[in-house]
């Protein structure tokens, strides 16, 4: 049964040659210039004005779309309505239901909130959508972050779809045992330790499997690994890195002398 | 001086009182195929992790006598030195994927990587790594996307490149269906046709007897016999001890009380033997 | 219990096609196994017999319950279904918690429940284990507890998901014994397996499945003289059934007993 790993969408595009550092070094100031409060519309001028063309840039836009209604506008939407009802300040009240008030200020709160974190996760999705993690990976490496901390999050990403999988046969076992798993909350709550002690200890024995078999092949050899994977990386490149960080310390000065 | 040499080798894992291996002795010469017969629990597995260096090293427990693989000792060497003598294959196709590589070139490198070798030098030997398992064609898929055969064949990709003197398989076909059992058999013949020294736990007689240039019979920790694969494959000594034997050979054991099989003819183990041997017992009336 | 399956077609989401058109009726009692190379539809069609999964088109009734109106709960007491990896199922403590988790869940008493944990332990030969914690035994014992929780259900059709597999010798004679005693209780007794060696000595009847459609149904006999039929599904015939074929024996044989007999006949005849 093949599932798909990653995010990652294969195409030729220039967001797709830059080194894995340079997107992440982007995301990241795009982040912070969202969160550091230096005007109320910079999260969604960043928004529409930035990610959004960077998604026909990378050649994403499709999915980058599909990604942003499924998964991110629920979640944005649920942040937006918390937000717009319990936020506890306000005087100028738009309409009540109930005893929560929405005012214009919880109103105006909630948009800064939705929008910030809307800019935040849609910037990482860009990234995600145009680098393949082996070599977010491979890179990372080889600048020093550690072997062992990138196997980690690698391996992490692979074994999600892995575990639905073997949840899946778990509950078709217990099934066939009698256990009934579906219907009343009663029945949910029972079937928990059914499916999770077996899910445990099949992991338990898989680490150890694994951690045999990368051992195996070298893992822990006390050599300088190499990479298969050729990640570019021009001058261009590290200049716009460090201009990208010029952005932040200028953006946080600002926001420290703004106060 | 053999490759291979276990010398009064016994070893107890950490959580019993009861050695898994009792005072074995083994040697291995170089190019040799050697396969290792015996029930479930015989101590095959204990044997296999024990020649790889994961016994003592990897599952602690005590280890008394002496094992060196060209000309090493186990107990003075790491781990990750050890590892690159020795290369190990186990029953379990999908634990044995990295899990951290997209491809199947990608898992095959992962070991060079490791290695720190040079990207191109890396590219070549994956490329010939995998001309000769034959799974060239799988170069782009997910490890994950494979059937348990060719997750089996990609394991032995991945541990054939990184150039091991010797290879030790613990039952690698027994989690396969037929075709990728056949499959992978096949893979294992070609690796040691290229002059790889074998050593293999397995339970499917048929094919120890195709293979093998040498048996051991294990049961309760011990070699409770040892010879060529006719030798082993039929001695009592096999059923006795509860360890399958083929159904060629059974057959012809009951026909040889009935009067029906001839008393010099050897026993069968495969296919072949057993026309050879059924039909000369006919001629002689 | 009868089943019966008409016209069953099943499809995968994805538009992938596992099952067309099965027609097929197991009587009470039957010892039948299911042969076929992967991704034949073999597994897709044992795991409708418990509801796991549900047809497409047309039905499957087990008795007098069609499957789609039962929960697979309920279906455990008429289908017990032993799954291939043991792991993905065992949790208690002990083994004798183990093997009474079925009886439970159906709804049995204390008292039907402890007969039936002890008919089971006593089958299984886990005599000495029923105290242990299921992960202190060894593979091949944990596959006896996986075996023995599902004949505690006590339900007239059991189903076994490739019992040989990286089991030894001794191993499988427990378990062909296991399938003689269920059967003389007169249970029916379903298997997916690619050891056609063990399907052809120990199983009465022999569907072989190919590409989602049943390609031969048969007894043991029947079916294991198709050579050519099989082939197209990757399975090969035993072992003494294609000795028998090399000594140019006249009827096909299908274990030790009729090898035998049919050698002492062309013997004699020499």
């Amino acid at each position: 049964m093949h599932q798909k790993l990653s995010f990652y969408v294969d195409r030729d595009s220039f967001l797709h040659h830059l080194n894995p550092l340079t997107k992440l070094t982007l995301v990241l100031t795009l982040v912070i210039l969202s969160f550091l409060g230096l005007s109320y519309w910079l999260p969604t001028i960043i928004f529409l004005f930035i990610i959004i063309p960077l998604s026909f840039l990378g050649k994403v836009a499709q999915e980058f779309f599909n990604a942003t209604v499924k998964l991110l506008l629920p979640v944005v939407g649920f942040l937006f309505v918390m937000q717009a009802f319990f936020h506890p300040d306000g005087t100028q009240v738009i309409f009540s239901i109930w005893i929560f008030d929405v005012t214009v200020e919880s109103l105006s709160f909630a948009y800064l909130t939705a929008s910030r974190i809307l800019t935040m996760v849609a910037s990482f999705l860009i990234l995600l959508l145009t680098t393949h993690p082996s070599d977010l990976m491979s890179d990372l490496t080889r600048r020093g972050v550690s072997g062992n901390l990138s196997y980690v999050i690698t391996s992490t990403l692979q074994i999600i779809p892995q575990m639905q999988v073997k949840a899946g046969t778990i509950i078709d076992a217990q099934q066939s045992r009698g256990l009934e798993t579906t219907g009343n909350v009663f029945n949910r709550v029972k079937a928990v330790v059914p499916l999770v002690g077996p899910l445990v200890f099949g992991s338990l024995v898989e680490v150890e499997e694994r951690a045999i078999a990368i051992e195996a092949r070298a893992f822990t050899a006390p050599l300088k690994k190499t990479s298969l994977r050729e990640i570019p990386d021009r001058a261009a490149e590290r200049a716009a890195r460090w201009i990208f960080i010029g952005v932040i310390i200028i953006a946080i000065g600002l926001r420290i002398w703004l106060l | 001086m053999a490759l291979v040499e276990l010398s009064s080798v016994t070893y107890t894992y950490p959580t019993t009182d009861k050695p898994a291996l009792k005072d074995i002795n083994l040697k291995v010469e170089q190019g040799e195929f050697l396969a290792i017969v015996g029930s479930n629990e015989a101590g095959k597995s204990t044997l296999c992790y024990t020649i790889s260096g994961f016994i003592p090293h990897f599952f602690h427990g005590d280890l008394v006598g002496e094992v060196q693989v060209a000309g090493l000792n186990l107990e003075e060497s790491k781990l990750n030195e050890w590892v690159l003598n020795v290369g190990l294959v186990f029953q379990n196709p999908f634990n044995q994927i990295s899990g951290s590589k997209f491809t199947v070139f990608e898992e095959i490198a992962f070991g060079l990587e490791n290695l720190g070798v040079k990207r191109s030098e890396m590219i070549e030997r994956v490329e010939r790594a995998m001309e000769l398992t034959g799974i060239s064609d799988l170069a782009d898929r997910s490890p994950y996307s494979l059937s348990g055969g060719q997750q089996q064949k990609v394991a032995l990709t991945s541990i054939l490149v990184m150039e091991p003197q010797v290879f030790v398989l613990d039952e690698p076909t027994s989690q396969l269906d037929p075709i990728g059992a056949r499959e992978v058999f096949e893979v294992i013949k070609e690796m040691s046709r290229a002059g790889i020294t074998v050593i293999m736990a397995e339970h499917k007689i048929e094919w120890v007897a195709e293979f093998a240039d040498r048996v051991i019979a294990m049961h309760d920790g011990q070699i409770i016999i040892e010879g060529s694969p006719q030798e082993v494959l039929t001695s009592p000594l096999l059923p006795e001890h509860g360890i399958g034997t083929s159904r060629y050979t059974q057959a012809a054991k009951q026909a040889r009380t009935e009067g029906l099989f001839s008393e010099t003819t050897p026993l069968p183990v495969t296919l072949d033997q057993a026309v050879a041997g059924f039909s000369g017992g006919n001629h002689e009336d | 219990m009868k089943i019966e399956i008409n016209n069953l077609h099943f499809t995968y989401p994805g538009e992938i096609i596992a099952l067309s058109g099965i027609n097929l009726s197991i009587e009470s009692g039957e010892k039948v196994a299911i042969v076929g190379q992967n991704g034949s539809g073999k597994t897709t069609l044992v795991k409708h017999f418990n509801g796991l999964l549900l047809p497409t088109n047309g039905t499957i009734r087990i008795g007098d319950w069609d499957t789609k109106d039962h929960s697979v709960a309920e279906l455990a007491s008429r289908v017990g279904y032993v799954f291939q990896n043991p792991d993905e199922q065992l949790f208690n403590s002990d083994v004798k918690s183990e093997l009474g988790f079925g009886p439970r869940n159906l709804g049995y008493d204390d008292d039907r429940t402890e007969e039936l944990v002890e008919d089971a332990i006593e089958l299984t030969g886990l005599d000495n284990y029923r105290d242990t914690n299921p992960y202190d035994l060894s593979p091949t014992w944990r596959k006896m507890v996986a075996l023995g929780s599902i004949i505690a259900l006590d339900s007239p059709i059991v189903v076994f998901d490739e019992p040989t597999t990286g089991q030894d010798a001794q191993s499988v004679e427990v378990i062909a014994r296991i399938a003689d005693e269920l059967h003389s209780r007169g249970k029916t007794l379903i298997t997916i397996s690619h050891d056609i060696d063990f399907c052809a000595e120990n199983f009465e009847r022999i569907i072989a499945m190919s590409e989602g459609e049943i390609l031969l149904d048969g007894s043991v006999l029947e079916v294991i003289a198709q050579e050519e039929s099989l082939a197209t599904t990757f399975v090969d015939p035993p072992q003494l059934t294609r000795l028998g074929k090399e000594l140019g024996f006249d009827q096909t044989v299908n274990d030790q007993a009729s090898f035998l007999g049919a050698y002492r006949l062309s013997h004699e005849q020499n």
